[in-house]
């Protein structure tokens, strides 16, 4: 019996090779199949080959979700290179500070990303690639156009890889001194890609309309699912106008939608789903957050046809870790499910044993989709992975079936909608601002996004510090989904006797 | 104040947290420069129905009515025909 591939290129390599005039990528601007992908794939591996990339190089991306993205993504790996795909909304200290910590030789950047400029005149130390740009646009001295990378020959040698090389580096916070880089091997990214395509049942057939950006685990998880077994990936970059996703999704008539519990609430809460026809719509997956067993019931009653699958995950296990049956829906409410195939999971107690059914713990996991650690931080690896389990930080408890519950979190990230942010982030850039004495960012429970940002601030005695100044700095030097909704201006901040904020009273 | 104005003097304060006019063009798309993203489409929705005693149908979130000042101009000016 043939063995199966050992890494997703070489599972993206045969999906392509088997189903090459089948749709790939449906994006904003092209329609690409199969062959056309493997080709940009080709093309990418031989530009980074003949431009010296040695095996275990990374090279970051910042690039909208597009047919683009998935052909620089695998090209990287099919280089033997390992991605680094940053956060398309970050503003350029965030993607520099990232480029710099994971040593990223090369850049890729979307030709009209805003932050563009300014990453190209501030960094050096890497080669800057256009994405999308024609030979005249290249930024001088900097860049390379996407021209030149089209015009590379399509025949790029085979590069053999192991399951136990380095495949990316996943960020999950830029806090100036100590970005956190969840590094996964070719082995992790293929495990868990094989268990969810197993519980999913996805198959050549299927397509999906996308919203989740690609650089999220979740989303990322997305991409490599139907890459690997010849389904479509039909993108829809923003969620603003709900109407238009679900017209596309009946446009489409695809079999699977993927989002997190805010993409839910916003889609019930401004559209008649009635009102389409989704009467293809297979299954829908549910990550990056508790959804309220409320929304999930308006959800299943709105598409009765279709399956709805709890799943809970972490970037730190590649993405996921649990999911729950749909025909377990009504009997487990509330609940995340178990441990997917080839994972072991386990709630344990503060003294690091097995807590008993009902009993809150730690949520612990075990299995080949387990990173490798944070990208040159042995202390933060340490803190969360010991004897090659992960300590997650999320709290639960199980029922007496083994079913897990959610009961919270041991850490202060605050979960925003689809995003994890580090509360320190927000606090390093208010901090920065002359009037601010000091500053604590929680987060606020919110109805559509679970949580929203809170800032309070303590000014320095004598200054006149307004809300507008501390949101227009944090908007110049934070993504758009980190700046506070709302500030508070406090006399001093609730601190222990040692001087510790008591952020559990500022909630 | 007109409602090109009070728009206007709405989406910089709330979204962009200045009051430098040149900060945004009229015809500037919130999509495309980042300047809303899905809740803030909402917010901006809520202010709309409360400041100018409209109901925007759901129908109606549609770029073409709100994805610029100059389009919510045009929209609220047909609203209230």
């Amino acid at each position: 019996m043939k063995p199966a591939p050992a890494t997703l290129v070489d599972r993206f390599r045969e999906s392509a090779a088997s189903h090459a005039d089948s749709l790939a990528i449906a994006d904003s601007a092209n329609r690409v199949s199969y062959r056309q992908l493997s080709e940009l794939v080709d093309k990418v591996c031989s530009y980074l080959l003949s431009s010296g990339l040695q095996k275990g190089d990374r090279i970051a991306m910042v690039v909208a979700n597009s047919a683009e993205y998935a052909g620089i993504f695998y090209g990287i790996w099919a280089a033997g290179g390992v991605t680094v795909a940053l956060n398309t909304q970050a503003k350029a200290r965030d993607i520099l500070n990232w480029v710099g910590h994971s040593d990223a030789r090369w850049l890729f950047i979307d030709r009209d990303h805003p932050e563009r400029e300014a990453v190209a005149e501030a960094g050096s130390g890497f080669t800057l690639v256009d994405v999308g740009a024609g030979e005249a646009d290249a930024v001088k001295d900097h860049g390379v156009s996407w021209q030149t990378l089209l015009e590379c020959d399509a025949a790029a040698p085979k590069i053999e890889l192991q399951r136990s090389d380095l495949a990316s580096i996943i960020y999950t916070s830029g806090t100036t001194g100590h970005p956190k880089g969840v590094t996964l091997s070719h082995g992790n990214l293929c495990a868990n890609i094989e268990s969810i395509l197993a519980y999913l049942e996805l198959s050549a057939g299927d397509s999906i309309l996308n919203v989740l950006p690609f650089y999220y685990s979740y989303g990322n998880s997305i991409l490599h699912t139907h890459l690997t077994i010849g389904a479509a990936l039909i993108l829809e970059n923003s969620l603003l106008y709900p109407h238009r996703v679900m017209a596309k999704m009946a446009e489409e008539a695809v079999s699977g939608f993927s989002g997190v519990p805010s993409t839910f609430a916003l889609l019930l809460s401004r559209v008649n789903l009635e009102d389409y026809d989704l009467s293809k719509l297979r299954y829908i997956t549910q990550a990056g957050g508790a959804m309220a067993p409320a929304l999930a019931d308006r959800l299943t009653t709105a598409l009765p046809h279709t399956e709805l699958f709890i799943m809970y995950g972490q970037t730190e296990a590649s993405a996921r870790l649990t999911y729950l049956p749909p025909s377990m829906l009504d009997e487990k409410r509330g609940s995340i499910g178990k441990a997917i195939a080839n994972t072991t999971i386990e709630v344990r107690n503060k003294a690091g044993e097995v807590a008993p059914p009902g009993e809150t713990g730690e949520i612990c996991a075990h299995g080949d989709n387990i990173m490798q650690g944070y990208w040159k931080d042995k202390e933060k690896t340490d803190q969360v992975l010991k004897d090659g389990w992960l300590y997650t930080g999320d709290l639960a408890h199980t029922d007496s079936d083994g079913y897990l519950y959610i009961d919270g979190r041991s850490s202060d990230m605050i979960k925003s909608g689809a995003n994890r942010i580090s509360p320190k982030e927000i606090e390093e850039v208010i901090q920065e601002i002359a009037d601010v004495q000091e500053v604590a960012v929680v987060g606020s429970p919110d109805e559509l996004l679970g949580e929203v940002i809170k800032a309070y601030v303590v000014p320095k005695k004598g200054s006149d510090l307004k809300q507008m100044t501390i949101q227009h700095h944090c908007k110049q030097n934070l993504a758009i989904y980190k700046i506070p909704k709302s500030i508070e201006f406090i006399d001093e901040l609730p601190k222990t006797a040692s001087g510790k904020i008591q952020k559990f009273l500022l909630k | 104040m007109s409602t090109e104005a009070t728009i206007r003097n709405y989406i910089l304060e709330n979204y962009l947290f200045t009051d430098d006019q040149s900060a945004l063009n009229s015809t500037d798309s919130f999509l495309d420069k980042g300047i809303l993203d899905s809740t803030g489409i909402l917010e901006v929705i809520y202010f709309l129905e409360d400041e100018f005693g409209i109901k925007v149908e759901d129908t109606e979130m549609v770029p073409e009515n709100l994805d610029s000042v100059d389009n919510i101009v045009s929209f609220i000016a047909k609203k209230r025909q």
